[in-house]
């Protein structure tokens, strides 16, 4: 708590960090304003280094280096260096080794140096936000600037506790850097809300193989088996329903994904006294006979919920209106005979103009898809 | 206070017998006069026909199932006299067809060829038929002994168990003009029956676990379709399939019948004619079909000593550091712990058989199972343990002895199947008995004085402590008293967890598969447990050849089962947190969902 505190009033704000210099003539004593990292004319990771590099070289004392690290701090985002680890050690190396280190049991007691020492701590802060692995080279670092009992290097000990039990805490795995692809976001997102059942398939479609469709686009498909036995179990004159957009998250990026809903079975209905023992079912005993006969004619399957019995799943390229009935279309040619014959009602609650994904870049490479199909 | 309290408990019709209990008396002997008495003879004479007579049946009166008890904690102490079936004349008869039998099947200069027709020879093929039907009226205790001599022909012996499985089921579901009219063909053993009753597992989810129909056309000829496991040879067929909707009936194909289509072990129906056991109830079906489990767990055991035979004809002349190899004490202790299983499953099954032919009407159906439990959870281990001693250097005859025990302990059905049957039907009757106090338990608070006394009368149960009341040791040896204990104490516990389990599940125990199939692995241990003491303690009594050595055999196997046991009974008590039931049953499902290795590589690292 103290050390928050302490930290409030120490934390400089970054915003304010602004290089000064001297200008041109001694006598004038005015003061310029001078930022390195705006004059770069290409921000990206090779410049920022380079920024860095120059603040070293400038000065073998380094003076100002504390407010160096902020301004450098709040520019990551800006140079998209925000996740990268050895950005973070070239600033971590801009502190000077051995004098930061405390030398007596008071020191060490007191937060020997703590403008210094904050500032690693919000760098190391700014590391965990933006879930970047710290590494042992790292800690070697921190103990050469700030000493064994430095508290930079108590918090990137609980780093390196906490960070890899928070970023395995979901239990959908996800590459560490996402695809860029749409179409292998949206199968990834489908992959995520269709893993309640093992059993599923998910496919690639092009609304190109439906002639009347207007969106030529892609429809990434879920169904598995069971989803295929419960349409074709569906009732004629009861219509299915297009519900959705829903949204599924992928670490920052969204993807809507729509749902096939039909009519569900009704539930087992048991009246029976839960207490009462006396006559439990026992088996024929007929050796190899196990089961029924018959297939009990209610609710069995994950897919079968309250709200109806969700018969497949889809994520499309523009979530249009038009995509959706290519979608039906698709599932029909696709081992889904009944959906000529039965009504299938659109409830979708946002515009259908809406995008899946905001499509940064458009799929260059189509044999690509058809990889990602096969 | 503790001295009032026992004599407050005591009932006072039991405190003489406690008494002369307390100060061996052994000559009291109350309840075990009837097992002392001459056996009631009844003898059934055809007055039809009155120049050939039927086999006499000597039966004793019908008693309670004797392992359905047991769920309770009832033992009938009768059964610890080892059951004595068959007369002088029955097993010198026997004796010298086994004899013939033998001597053909262990010569290795015979072909299949041979023994097929030994067997034709020696009427195997009519063995559980009638005497006035050209039969040898063989009960299942003579049955069990001829397959044993049987078995060393692997195939024949599945053969002929199906084929007299089949036998039963007709005599007693064919009408009689039916039966007479197909029996001789039966009986020659060109013919034998199959049983086809397995179905494959249901692919989808819309597809019922048993599919097989039969359905009757405008003829009224019933027409067979679906699909079977069964191992076909040509001859005649017997087919379990369901008749409107629900019921299930048997019905027999005969050779060459259209529309039978064999497919390795799988065999096709299409719409192929049959006729029906119209005779049989499903339920008196489902106890001549189950004796195939008895014929199975013979079976395995003959494959589990032919196994120990190849051991010890690889050991024998073979040196291990200058010395016999067959003097590594590793080697004869597997070789013993095989032979331990052995003898258990062999009393066993001798003990269910004298069940089936020695009452009246009788009710081991879940003796039948528990045989075929056991032998199917041990063998395959032992059969490891036995094979790894040769290890690869007789390969070929180790992979068709490994080979025909996991077929023989997979046949027909799983050992969950069977560990299922019998559970359920073990706590059926539990539940019947003990509806009541289940209930009450599973509602403490409207019967506080109840949880009371419950709690009271549990005190020892819960201390895994159960006071010994049974007094088994008086109906055996007196040397076997400590085995006779430790039986006892399994005896005890069956109540405690049958009331457990219900208590914790309700309605609902009949879906606890994991705590269930414990309850009937420790409930088929006692089974074993029973047979073992009471035949070496008979052996012992009578003084049979090397009867020490099976008083030893007994007080090692019960020895080491009751820890089994009580194990067992303890995990049930535990619950699903401290056996690990929870846990493991969890990791299952995941992998069944990822069908992945669930865990990283060990050296895999989150940072460098």
């Amino acid at each position: 708590m103290a050390n928050k505190i302490l930290g409030n009033i120490l934390r400089t704000r970054p915003s304010f960090m602004l290089f000064k210099r001297w200008e041109g003539s001694k006598s004038e004593k005015r003061v310029t304003v001078h930022d390195p990292f705006y004059s770069q004319p290409q921000k990206n990771k090779q410049s920022y280094l380079e920024v860095i590099k120059m603040f070293e070289g400038q000065d073998t004392r380094r003076r100002g280096h504390v407010e160096f690290i902020y301004a450098a701090l709040a520019r990551m985002r800006e140079f998209g260096v925000q996740k990268d680890l050895e950005v973070y050690k070239a600033l971590v190396d801009v502190l000077p080794k051995g004098k930061l280190i405390p030398r007596n049991i008071f020191q060490a007691e007191f937060m020997h140096y703590p403008k210094q020492q904050q500032c690693a701590i919000d760098l190391l802060e700014q590391m965990e936000d933006n879930k970047v692995m710290p590494d042992s080279e790292l800690e070697q670092m921190l103990l050469n600037i700030f000493g064994s009992r430095g508290i930079p290097l108590r918090k990137f000990w609980r780093m390196l506790y906490w960070m890899p039990k928070f970023r395995n805490l979901s239990p959908w795995y996800l590459p560490e850097e996402l695809p860029n692809d749409t179409i292998a976001l949206a199968r990834l997102a489908i992959e995520r809300i269709t893993s309640v059942d093992p059993d599923i398939k998910v496919e690639i479609w092009e609304t190109e193989e439906i002639e009347a469709s207007l969106d030529k686009t892609w429809i990434v498909s879920a169904q598995s088996e069971s989803q295929k036995i419960l349409l074709a179990e569906q009732p004629l004159d009861d219509p299915l329903i297009v519900k959705g957009p829903f949204n599924v998250y992928l670490r920052e990026q969204v993807v809507s994904y729509f749902l096939l809903i039909g009519k569900t079975r009704p539930e087992i209905k048991d009246d029976s006294d839960p207490d009462d023992v006396s006559n439990i079912k026992k088996p024929l005993g007929i050796p190899g006979v196990v089961g029924s006969s018959q297939v009990p004619v209610v609710r069995q399957t994950v897919h079968e919920q309250d709200d109806g019995t969700i018969v497949s799943v889809c994520a499309t390229g523009t979530s249009s209106r038009d995509s959706l009935l290519s979608w039906i279309r698709l599932l029909e040619k696709h081992g889904n005979p009944l959906l000529s014959s039965i009504p299938v009602i659109f409830t979708l609650t946002a515009p259908p103009s809406e995008m899946s994904i905001p499509e940064t870049q458009p799929v260059k490479d189509r044999s690509k898809v058809e990889e990602i199909a096969s | 206070m503790n001295i009032a309290r026992k004599l407050c408990t005591i009932h006072p019709s039991y405190v003489s017998r406690n008494l002369y209990r307390k100060f061996r008396f052994s000559a009291i002997n109350y309840d075990t006069s009837t097992a002392t008495q001459p056996q009631v003879q009844e003898e059934k004479f055809d007055f039809e026909d009155l120049k050939v007579i039927e086999r006499t049946e000597r039966r004793k009166a019908k008693i309670e199932p004797f392992m359905k008890d047991i769920f309770t904690s009832i033992f009938n102490r009768d059964m610890l006299a080892y059951p004595e079936i068959l007369n002088k004349e029955e097993t010198e008869s026997m004796e010298a067809r086994i004899n013939a039998i033998t001597n053909i099947f262990t010569d290795p200069k015979k072909t299949a060829e041979d023994r097929k027709k030994t067997l034709k020879g020696t009427r195997m093929y009519a063995a559980p038929v009638s005497l006035t039907r050209n039969g040898l009226a063989s009960n299942v205790t003579e049955s069990i002994r001829f397959l044993e001599a049987i078995a060393s022909d692997f195939e024949l012996g599945q053969e002929i168990s199906d084929h007299w499985v089949g036998l039963l089921a007709l005599q007693s579901g064919l009408a009689q003009e039916q039966y007479t009219m197909i029996i001789d063909d039966l009986i020659t053993g060109d013919k034998p029956i199959s049983l086809a009753i397995k179905e494959r597992l249901a692919e989808r989810i819309s597809q019922a676990d048993f599919r097989t129909a039969a359905e009757m056309d405008s003829q009224g000829i019933w027409r067979i379709s679906g699909e079977k496991v069964c191992r076909y040879s040509n001859g005649y067929i017997l087919v379990l399939a369901s008749i409107e909707a629900s019921r299930l009936k048997g019905f027999l194909i005969h050779p060459d019948a259209a529309g039978v289509n064999a497919d390795g072990t799988f065999v096709t129906f299409a719409k192929t004619p049959a006729t029906p056991l119209d005779m049989v109830s499903e339920v008196d079906l489902a106890h001549i079909l189950g004796l195939s489990r008895l014929y199975a767990a013979v079976l395995s055991r003959c494959r589990l000593t032919s196994a120990i035979r190849s051991v010890v004809e690889y050991t024998r002349p073979r040196a291990f550091a200058g010395k016999p190899l067959a003097d590594l004490t590793t080697i004869q202790s597997t070789i013993g712990n095989a032979l331990i299983d052995i003898y258990a499953c062999e009393s066993a099954e001798y003990f269910t058989a004298g069940l089936l032919d020695g009452y009246v009407d009788p009710d081991a159906e879940l003796e039948v199972a528990m045989c075929r439990n056991f032998i199917t959870n041990h063998g395959l281990t032992t059969m490891l343990n036995l094979l790894s001693i040769p290890a690869l250097e007789k390969e070929e005859e180790c992979k068709k002895l490994l080979d025909d025990m996991r077929h023989v302990a997979t046949r027909g059905e799983s050992l969950d199947s069977v560990n299922m049957f019998i559970a359920l039907n073990g706590i059926h009757h539990a539940g019947k008995v003990m509806a009541s106090e289940v209930k009450q338990i599973r509602n403490p608070l409207m019967h506080p004085a109840f949880i009371f006394k419950k709690v009271l009368a549990n005190r020892h149960q819960e201390k895994d402590d159960p006071k010994l009341n049974l007094y088994l040791s008086e109906n055996l040896h007196p040397s076997l008293k400590q085995p006779s204990e430790q039986l006892e104490y399994c005896v005890l516990r069956m109540r405690f967890a049958c009331e457990t389990l219900m208590g914790r599940h309700g309605v609902k125990v009949a879906t606890a598969y994991t705590e269930l199939s414990r309850l009937a692995e420790a409930a088929t241990e006692i089974l074993v447990m029973t047979a073992v003491l009471a035949r070496a303690s008979r052996s012992y009594c009578i003084g049979l050849r090397n009867a020490e050595t099976e008083m030893k055999l007994a007080a090692c196997f019960v020895e080491r089962t009751r820890d089994r046991v009580k194990k067992l009974i303890k995990d049930i008590d535990d619950g699903e947190y401290l056996n690990l039931d929870h846990f493991t049953v969890q990791f299952g499902r995941k992998m069944l969902d990822t069908n992945s290795s669930l865990v990283e590589k060990p050296t895999a690292r989150t940072f460098w």
